[in-house]
C-alpha cells in the first residue's frame, strides 16, 4: 500500500487516488500541423521506465485534484509530489 | 412538502449487535440526518474575489485542508481548493446563498436531495470508521472534515464533537443504503442504538 502526499490535502492512502498516466507527455501545440506519427506517439506510445518516473495522479476520493508524483517504478518510493503547474 | 429520506427503507430504530448488559451511554448511536440544506460552492479558477470577503450566515470560507467554519446551524466544509460544502438546518439560507455568491464567480449547486447522511455518536465512532477507511483518524479533531472512502464508497466525514465523538458521514444518495449497511455492520461488535 502506497501513501501519497496530496499537495492539497496531505498524506493519504493510495485507495483514495487513481493513476492518471505519464506526466512527461506533452500535447502537440493546438492548430499546429503535425504528422500522423507525432499524433500516434502522443496518444499511444509510452516508455516503460525502470526508475524515477513522473506520473499524474488524481485524488479522486479526496479533493478531486490532479497532481504530479515523482515515483521510482521499481521500489515505489515517492520522492516528490507537485501541483500541475509546478515543475521539478 | 416533506422530502423522502434516503435511508427510509433500511434504517430501523432499536438496539442491535452486542448491546446486552450495556447501558445506553456506552452504545454507539446511529441516526439519519434529514431535512438539511446542502450546497456545493465552487469558485471559478479565473475568479478574483477574495474568499475572506465572503460572509454567509456570519461565517467566512476557509481555504485550508480539513477546516470547517461553523455556528450552531451552519457548517461550511472544505472539500478541495476553491470547493466547499455548506450544510445547514436553516432553510431560509437559500436566498442569501444566491445573493452572496455571484454567478460570474461561483458555481452553486443544491445537493440537498442528493446526499444520504448518517450520524454516529459515541466513544467508539472512530473505531467504526477505522474498519473501512484508510484515513488516520487520530489526526481528526473537532470541527475537522475529510473526504475519503469507506469500503469503497466515497464519503465526506464531518467531525462535529469530540467528547463524546459525534461524526456525520455524507455519501451520494445512491450509495446511502450500502453505506448504512457497511456502517451498521461495523457497529455490531460494539452494539448500537439506531435512533
Amino acid at each position: 500500500m502506497l501513501h501519497i502526499k496530496c499537495p492539497y490535502c496531505g498524506m493519504r492512502s493510495q485507495n483514495e487516488f487513481a493513476y492518471g498516466g505519464d506526466a512527461s507527455v506533452t500535447r502537440p501545440e493546438l492548430n499546429k500541423e503535425i504528422l500522423d506519427s507525432e499524433w500516434d506517439s502522443f496518444v499511444y506510445l509510452r516508455k516503460s521506465l525502470k526508475g524515477k518516473h513522473l506520473e499524474l495522479w488524481h485524488h479522486i476520493s479526496g479533493c478531486r485534484q490532479w497532481f504530479k508524483v515523482q515515483r521510482d517504478t521499481s521500489t515505489h518510493e515517492i520522492f516528490k509530489t507537485l501541483k500541475p503547474g509546478e515543475s521539478i | 412538502m416533506m422530502s423522502i429520506s434516503a435511508l427510509q427503507n433500511v434504517h430501523e430504530k432499536g438496539l442491535f449487535g452486542d448491546h446486552e448488559n450495556k447501558n445506553d451511554d456506552s452504545l454507539i448511536k446511529v441516526s439519519e440526518c434529514k431535512n438539511l440544506v446542502i450546497f456545493q460552492i465552487v469558485q471559478y479558477k479565473n475568479s478574483s474575489i477574495l474568499i475572506k470577503d465572503i460572509n454567509i450566515d456570519g461565517l467566512n470560507l476557509k481555504d485550508e485542508a480539513l477546516s470547517i467554519s461553523c455556528n450552531n446551524d451552519t457548517r461550511v466544509l472544505w472539500c478541495g481548493p476553491k470547493n466547499w460544502l455548506l450544510v445547514s438546518s436553516k432553510k431560509e439560507l437559500l436566498k442569501s446563498i444566491y445573493t452572496s455568491f455571484k454567478d460570474s464567480d461561483f458555481a452553486i449547486t443544491d445537493l440537498s436531495h442528493s446526499r444520504a447522511i448518517i450520524e454516529l455518536e459515541g466513544d467508539n465512532s472512530k473505531e467504526i470508521l477505522k474498519k473501512g477507511c484508510p484515513f488516520n483518524f487520530n489526526e481528526l479533531k473537532k470541527n475537522n472534515c475529510v473526504n475519503s472512502v469507506f469500503n469503497g464508497i466515497t464519503i465526506t466525514i464531518d467531525m462535529i464533537e469530540d467528547n463524546p465523538n459525534k461524526i456525520r458521514l455524507f455519501a451520494l444518495r445512491s450509495f446511502g443504503e450500502s453505506l448504512h449497511h457497511s456502517v451498521t455492520d461495523a457497529c455490531l461488535e460494539f452494539g448500537y442504538k439506531a435512533l
